[in-house]
């Protein structure tokens, strides 16, 4: 991979975060991505990743017995 | 359980404690099972967590981040208690990650790569898959992977969760991401999803340099 598409795709992750992006660089990353298939599709795939580990490493709910349990503690504490 | 000290907080903090830190027990839960990768000591964790926080609750700046306050607290009790217990993760050195491309692993190993078979090959991996490469993550890198990914918290919020420069944060989450698709690739490649590779040509490691030939980059 270019060092140039290795820092696209690295900046691609701050937008991918939430963290601020200038402007510029939001322009940059975009006419990157547009000229550049294999980085889009890299930032596709980092996308896709991304989501599938927050829909499932977040998907067990807390057991409603230790719910309970812990209002339980606090009332007594 | 360390919850033997009185808690000397306002009827007021307590009644704010119970409303507000209470919600969060779903997300705190989905962290501790994700750090402890086990239900049992998930459990212990988060109700060491929930004590901790009450007793300290008159510390806790109002208008900041109850979520981020809170996973401060269990990950300390977690590095404290429960990580000396926790099974040897898997090692992996810097360099091979640094290299590591899933994009550039999927078109090699598997001729038939198209646009979309990144996706073919993510939807055929089952949601134990998925957890198994969190699991099997470095200590580090997990902790990283779960705050960012899965809990959302921002990169400060994490330097201050972790207790560590914001350099640090970015560049635990970028090792570990890079190592979570690694795992998930051999993951792919153990069920058959992905065809392995002959011996003596695995791409672990070796400089990715394809891009240049493999069509479709105009840039240079």
């Amino acid at each position: 991979m270019k060092e140039h598409c290795r820092e696209i795709l690295a900046t691609a992750y701050l937008f991918l975060d939430g963290e601020g992006l200038s402007h510029a660089e939001r322009i940059e990353i975009e006419a990157h991505l547009e000229e550049c298939a294999p980085c889009l599709e890299r930032f596709d795939l980092q996308t896709e990743v991304r989501s599938i580990v927050y829909r499932i490493g977040g998907s067990t709910p807390c057991p409603e017995a230790l719910k309970n349990r812990i209002a339980n503690l606090l009332e007594q504490a | 359980m360390a919850n033997a000290a009185p808690v000397n907080l306002s009827a007021d903090d307590k009644k704010r404690f119970q409303e507000e830190a209470l919600p969060l027990l779903d997300s705190l839960y989905a962290g501790a099972l994700r750090m402890t990768r086990n239900p049992a000591d998930a459990e212990d964790l988060i109700q060491e967590t929930m004590m901790r926080a009450y007793r300290a609750f008159d510390r806790f700046e109002a208008g900041t981040n109850l979520k981020a306050w809170l996973f401060r607290i269990m990950t300390n009790a977690y590095i404290n208690t429960y990580r000396k217990k926790q099974r040897e993760p898997l090692k992996v050195s810097s360099d091979e990650l640094e290299e590591f491309d899933l994009y550039q692993e999927l078109k090699h190993h598997d001729t038939a790569y198209t646009h979309s078979a990144e996706n073919v090959v993510l939807d055929q991996l089952v949601d134990s898959d998925i957890i198994q490469a969190l699991d099997d993550l470095p200590e580090q890198f997990r902790l990283a992977v779960i705050l960012s990914d899965v809990q959302d918290f921002s990169y400060a919020e994490m330097a201050e969760i972790m207790d560590v420069p914001i350099g640090t944060v970015m560049s635990r989450l970028h090792r570990g991401r890079k190592a979570l698709q690694k795992r998930l690739l051999q993951l792919a490649q153990d069920r058959g999803i992905v065809k392995t590779p002959p011996a003596g040509q695995r791409g672990n490691g070796k400089p990715m340099e394809a891009d240049s030939q493999a069509g479709g980059s105009t840039a240079s």
